[in-house]
């Protein structure tokens, strides 16, 4: 089981994301702009970051750049449809500011939660 | 000589002529009255007029020449004034010419930069609207996946929820399409042997083309060393689009006739892009037996979603895309048809020189 916070602004992939998460019994915050989760961050370290990139009011891209020095520890897996240009661009420029991992969407579920479990595994055997 | 100096002789020779021609007369009038007066005995008038008949022909031997003179000149600039006139009235045509040719090149371009902007502009919206829906997407493919982990494998709800998701990734096949169609990708560009492309393009769908369709393909000796640089992926999908369009318009029969070859300089088909970048070009010709299109639909055959065929048969995208896909190569597609006598798209694609490999680079699409 992982700590993770979920950073999306659209309600129903937000939703979706948090229960597919739950059930696979990670325990999830939903954050729904990147404002919303620096604030959480200030208080909380959970071992995983999923964030969309295209968000109002701060990106995933500017929020990743804040974050990453603060929680070196936080695994962060981007994801993005991309908004009105290609994702990739994104998704890569977000791999370079410090996300481990990226998807873009639609993903496939069953290949985000590999990834996680994945990464969840890898920090559990890091020496503390 | 100008205009101007020989309007001011002609005038001069036109003025004083018949003058020098009265003048000429008179003075033998003169002479003879002179006789007439003071001898006026027949036979004085005969010796007078013997007398003066040398003066009197001399006089009138300089009047004529001196006009005959005159008449010849007068014919030397009429010539030279003809010639003149022809020589400004050769450079009014060239002059007139020059500004059509211009007017035409500008409509050309005027248009060129409408359809541009047209095929942008649905590009951008359909991009947007592709994402959006993309999200809407995820989300029904999400929540089915969560619905039919609650549900018997063996029941209906579960293979009603199977439905639903093929169903949702069928959409998402068609926004990828759309998404491959509006964005701008970055793809990798390297010198292509079109012939073998060409080869490898009819090898895969030779399956799945009906047996009742008949391809030929040629390319003459020149035309088999043919490259150019670009994308092979997406030369592939360009032929495919076109070449199941063909198949769709013979409804499945007939035959498509592919060619391969140079594109001669000064070429009246590349004169038609005047934009288009100087240099080798080459052009696939892909023509086929069908039922052909008419005007209207050919104006509006590389816009996207524009389709003729029935409802879920045709997305509207795939000459869209090729037309897109030519352009990133640098080139240009033109179509001929006409109703009942069948379609053929030219390709027209700038040829592989090894200067431009040195300066253009690897990468190419912005």
């Amino acid at each position: 089981m992982a700590k993770i916070l979920l950073v999306e602004d659209d309600d129903l992939v937000r939703d979706m994301l948090a229960q597919v998460l739950t059930r696979a019994s990670h325990e999830v915050h939903s954050a729904t702009n990147g404002d919303e989760a620096s604030e959480y961050l200030q208080t909380t370290e959970p071992d995983i970051m999923v964030t969309d990139i295209i968000m109002p009011k701060k990106s995933g891209i500017t929020l990743i750049s804040e974050v990453r020095d603060k929680h070196p520890n936080m695994e962060i897996i981007a994801i993005s449809g991309g908004g009105r240009l290609d994702p990739t661009g994104y998704l890569d420029l977000s791999e370079s500011l410090g996300a481990t991992v990226s998807f873009e969407k639609p993903i496939d579920n069953a290949a985000l939660l590999m990834a996680i479990d994945l990464l969840a595994h890898g920090k559990q055997e890091e020496p503390t | 000589m100008s205009p101007d100096q020989f309007n001011e002789k002609r005038h001069w020779l036109t003025t004083w002529s018949p003058y020098l021609a009265a003048f000429a007369v008179a003075a033998a009038a003169v002479i003879l009255w002179y006789g007439f007066v003071d001898g006026i005995t027949p036979a004085y008038v005969i010796t007078s007029a013997k007398e003066g008949l040398p003066w009197i022909i001399l006089i009138l031997g300089i009047s004529v020449a001196v006009l005959l003179g005159l008449s010849l000149r007068l014919t030397q600039l009429t010539r030279e004034r003809k010639k003149s006139l022809e020589l400004i009235s050769e450079q009014f045509k060239k002059e007139i010419s020059t500004r059509v040719h211009s007017e035409e090149t500008k409509q050309k371009l005027e248009k060129a930069l409408l359809q541009g902007q047209k095929l942008q502009a649905i590009g951008t919206l359909a991009g947007g609207i592709a994402h959006d829906f993309n999200n809407i997407l995820y989300a029904i493919i999400g929540y089915a996946g969560i619905v039919r982990e609650d549900v018997q494998k063996d029941s209906m709800a579960y293979q009603n929820l199977g439905k639903v998701l093929d169903a949702a990734k069928r959409g998402q096949e068609l926004i990828s399409r759309i998404l491959t169609f509006s964005r701008r990708q970055h793809h990798e560009f390297e010198p292509i042997c079109l012939e073998e492309t060409i080869e490898g393009v009819l090898g895969l769908m030779t399956p799945t083309i009906p047996a009742s369709v008949t391809i030929n393909f040629t390319a003459d000796t020149q035309a088999k060393k043919i490259v150019i640089e670009g994308n092979q992926t997406q030369l592939h999908q360009v032929l495919v689009n076109i070449i199941n369009n063909s198949v769709d318009a013979m409804d499945g029969e007939g035959t498509i006739n592919i060619k391969l070859s140079h594109v001669p300089d000064h070429d009246p088909l590349l004169a038609q892009f005047p934009e288009i970048q100087p240099g080798l070009y080459c052009r696939i010709d892909i023509t086929d037996t069908g039922h052909g299109m008419d005007q209207a639909t050919m104006a509006r055959i590389f816009e996207p979603f524009y389709t003729t065929k029935e409802v879920g048969k045709g997305t509207g995208l795939g000459l869209a895309t090729a037309h897109s896909i030519i352009k990133e190569h640098r080139g240009e597609t033109v179509v001929e048809s006409q109703l009942g006598h069948g379609t053929t798209f030219t390709l027209l694609l700038p040829e592989h020189s090894e200067k431009e490999e040195n300066s253009h680079g690897k990468d190419s699409v912005s």
